[in-house]
């Protein structure tokens, strides 16, 4: 009897767990599934080519620096596009909030860069952090005040600084040579490599950033389960009309989370122009796009911060190895990205997938009632 | 406290599995690094990193690859190209190619400089080349840039659009005097063309209005079809682009709207665009597969050019015009015989064309 009344909580225990790590693990596997079959028809050996990117992303130190390297920008953004999921905002507009960040900290870092990097480093981080979520205060405005869709108003303020700061670095900020971008920052605002604060490792490029990228992560965690404005901000992604009602205001609500969003896309950017590129390129995060990546990484961890970083380092562990995998079995690193595009694709038919597993489960009840009858 | 429980558990499960694929996949690995055979030692392992544009931009990054690939045919050396998709993949995809033994290898486009002088720098014993870098001082012995007068390419293209602006051999060619020019970013490679192109257009019909636009991308041809557009309501009836795959939206603006020519760039885009032999009247080009193909001769005759910035201009035959194709037959001699003649007086000095506009 006792048995009978505990089975059903254990039950939908392993169900949630089935749903929160089994979709996002069967997205990943069918992705690659399918990758597979696309390297098969273009004529390579898919093995080859998913142990090169394997080898790629964590054959050795300087490879696993890769994949760590490649996933801090990926894990801010995702952080910043999942915290805005949990007041039910889409910040699409990410990648806007990043390239400001990024300009945010390649001007702080020429300003500052006499002071001692103790200081220094903070204060281009919080500099760039405040650029991102300015960046997000009129869309978060516009959202609390009017109601203007913030899908729209954040990928318009995308544009806007994109075309921004395209002037800003072949005008103002320019470096000398005539090519867009600004002059490179001094070595004592860069964000220190690994191996040159622990003895031993080789030569690899992920820098300190990862460290605050986890931070960051852990602070979110905090921030939304034990705060006030954590509550709200879950309150109002859950039921606004129920937390207007619990007087919760929502217009503050809606403009807290936008711009602490923003404030975490600026901090991705400031991240990879201290710790990568040393300076601000015109078009800073072209190719890549880690505001728009960072999107996919929101869906895939599942909005929760522990799910994010994987997510980032799955990207970054992909993005890592495309050279590999094109260097050893001679596929385009064009795959890459349809094996991203999938995975989204099937997060995004997470109801599917669900409805999937639920039909299962839900056949294997009845043939168990079947047989009890 | 069951919610984090299960997040731990996920946790394990994720690793556990990433672990057993890494573990069921890394043996493969052993095998396909060494299916390839060695090479004998005397032959050349060439290589070259692609900017973001990749493969298929029909311009710079497909050129170096026909450089490399002629090499390939002609010299036996083996060539190898890596794409970049994000501007962190410069120096890991230069540092892979790097320690897997290739060299010359080849940078493509400005973006690289960063990444190439740094891995020239802590990799003395490869060589590298840099399309369309111009490396600072001190250039690394094992470094060379290989730049080109885009100007030359960009006056010559200047004064065929002068002269025929001025001329009524085709039904497009209206009396507004006016031709138009679309940049992609303003970099020095796209201001040498407009700046070369200006001045061949004045040099010979010196009333001539030129308007320049800025698309602010290499991308968007979307951007690159509204900025043809505008050119073509301002009058301009001829219209030059050095603007990557932003230029096709331009060629798209001029063939579609039957009211200008279109001169190409970098390529002879007769042979890349899609059915463009009514609108395209020439190509302003550059001839980075011949510059790849030397420097990659040189190295094979153990003459690597390492140490210097090299610039392919008119007399070095790096840059060009392309042939007129459909227009060869309505193209007045004049204009023909006015470029023969200005080709003549760049490459005996008699003419320098500025290369940038002052």
């Amino acid at each position: 009897m006792s048995e009978a009344t505990k089975s059903p909580t254990v039950d939908a225990w392993w169900m949630r767990l089935l749903t929160t790590v089994g979709v996002p693990l069967l997205s990943v596997a069918l992705a690659m599934a399918i990758g597979s079959v696309i390297i098969v028809f273009s004529g390579h050996d898919p093995i080859a080519a998913f142990s090169a990117l394997l080898q790629g992303a964590f054959g050795g130190w300087r490879q696993i620096g890769e994949t760590i390297m490649r996933a801090t920008p990926l894990m801010l953004t995702g952080l910043a596009v999942g915290f805005g999921f949990r007041a039910n905002l889409f910040n699409i507009g990410a990648e806007g909030q990043l390239i400001l960040g990024s300009l945010g900290a390649a001007w702080l870092g020429l300003l500052l860069a006499p002071l001692p990097p103790i200081l220094s480093i903070p204060l281009i981080l919080i500099g760039a952090a405040l650029f991102g979520a300015a960046w997000a205060f009129i869309p978060a405005l516009l959202k609390a005040k009017v109601g203007a869709h913030e899908v729209i108003t954040t990928m318009m303020f995308s544009w806007m600084a994109l075309y921004l700061t395209s002037w800003i670095v072949s005008g103002p900020l320019a470096d000398k040579g005539g090519i867009p971008q600004t002059p490179m920052l001094s070595g004592a605002v860069w964000l220190p490599t690994f191996d040159t604060i622990i003895p031993g490792l080789p030569p690899m490029r992920a820098h300190l950033g990862f460290l605050l990228a986890l931070l960051v992560a852990v602070g979110v965690s905090l921030v939304l389960r034990r705060t006030t404005l954590g509550y709200e901000v879950r309150a109002v992604g859950f039921n606004p009309s129920a937390a207007q009602n619990g007087g919760i205001s929502i217009p503050l609500t809606t403009i807290y989370a936008l711009c602490i969003s923003g404030a975490l896309a600026g901090l991705a950017g400031a991240s990879e122009v201290l710790g990568v590129t040393h300076r601000f390129f015109d078009q800073v995060s072209a190719g890549s796009g880690f505001g728009f990546t960072g999107i996919a990484v929101a869906l895939l961890g599942k909005k929760n911060p522990v799910g994010i970083l994987f997510a980032a380092l799955l990207f970054g562990a992909l993005s890592a190895g495309g050279g590999t995998m094109q260097l050893e079995a001679d596929v385009s690193q064009k795959i890459i990205t349809i094996v991203q595009g999938l995975i989204i694709f099937f997060v995004g038919a997470e109801t599917i997938v669900t409805w999937f597993i639920k039909r299962r489960k839900r056949l294997a009840l009845e043939r168990e009632g079947a047989t009890n009858a | 406290m069951k919610k984090s429980l299960r997040s731990v558990l996920a946790l394990v499960i994720v690793i556990s599995m990433m672990a057993l694929v890494l573990a069921g996949c890394t043996p493969a690995s052993t095998p396909t690094g060494s299916t390839t055979t060695p090479p004998p030692a005397a032959k050349l392992k060439t290589a070259m990193v692609t900017d973001v544009g990749g493969l298929g931009d029909k311009s710079f990054n497909d050129l170096s690859w026909a450089g490399l690939q002629k090499a390939q045919t002609d010299l036996g050396v083996s060539a190898k190209v890596l794409e970049s998709k994000q501007l962190a993949d410069y120096e890991s995809n230069l540092t892979q190619l790097a320690s897997a033994g290739y060299s010359p290898i080849f940078a493509v486009g400005f973006l690289m400089q960063d990444a190439v002088t740094k891995i020239a720098t802590s990799t003395p014993n490869t060589n590298f080349g840099g399309i369309d870098i111009f490396f600072a001082d001190p250039i690394p012995k094992n470094a060379v840039g290989l730049n080109f007068k885009e100007q030359e390419a960009g006056y010559l293209a200047g004064i065929v659009a002068g002269l025929a602006t001025k001329g009524n051999f085709d039904a497009r060619l209206n009396a507004a005097n006016t031709i138009g020019f679309v940049g992609g970013i303003a970099i020095p490679p796209v201001q040498r063309y407009e700046a070369g192109f200006v001045a061949g257009a004045k040099s010979v019909n010196p009333s001539v209005k030129v308007i320049s636009l800025y698309a602010g991308a290499f991308d968007d041809q979307a951007k690159g079809k509204e900025l043809g557009l505008s050119l073509i309501s301002q009058g301009a009836d001829i219209v030059f682009a050095a603007a990557g795959q932003t230029g096709i939206g331009t060629f798209n603006a001029c063939q579609s709207s039957k009211k200008a020519l279109f001169i190409g760039v970098d390529t002879d885009q007769y042979m890349t665009l899609t059915n463009p032999g009514d609108t395209i009247l020439t190509s302003a080009v550059k001839k980075i597969d011949t510059a790849v193909f030397s420097v990659v001769k040189d190295a094979v005759d153990g003459k690597f050019p390492g140490g210097q910035n090299k610039t392919f201009g008119l007399a070095e035959d790096g840059v060009g015009l392309s042939p007129y194709h459909d227009f060869d037959a309505k193209v007045p001699a004049a204009i023909k015989d006015a470029v023969t003649k200005a080709m003549a007086d760049i490459k005996s000095g008699a003419v320098t064309v500025p290369s940038s506009l002052k």
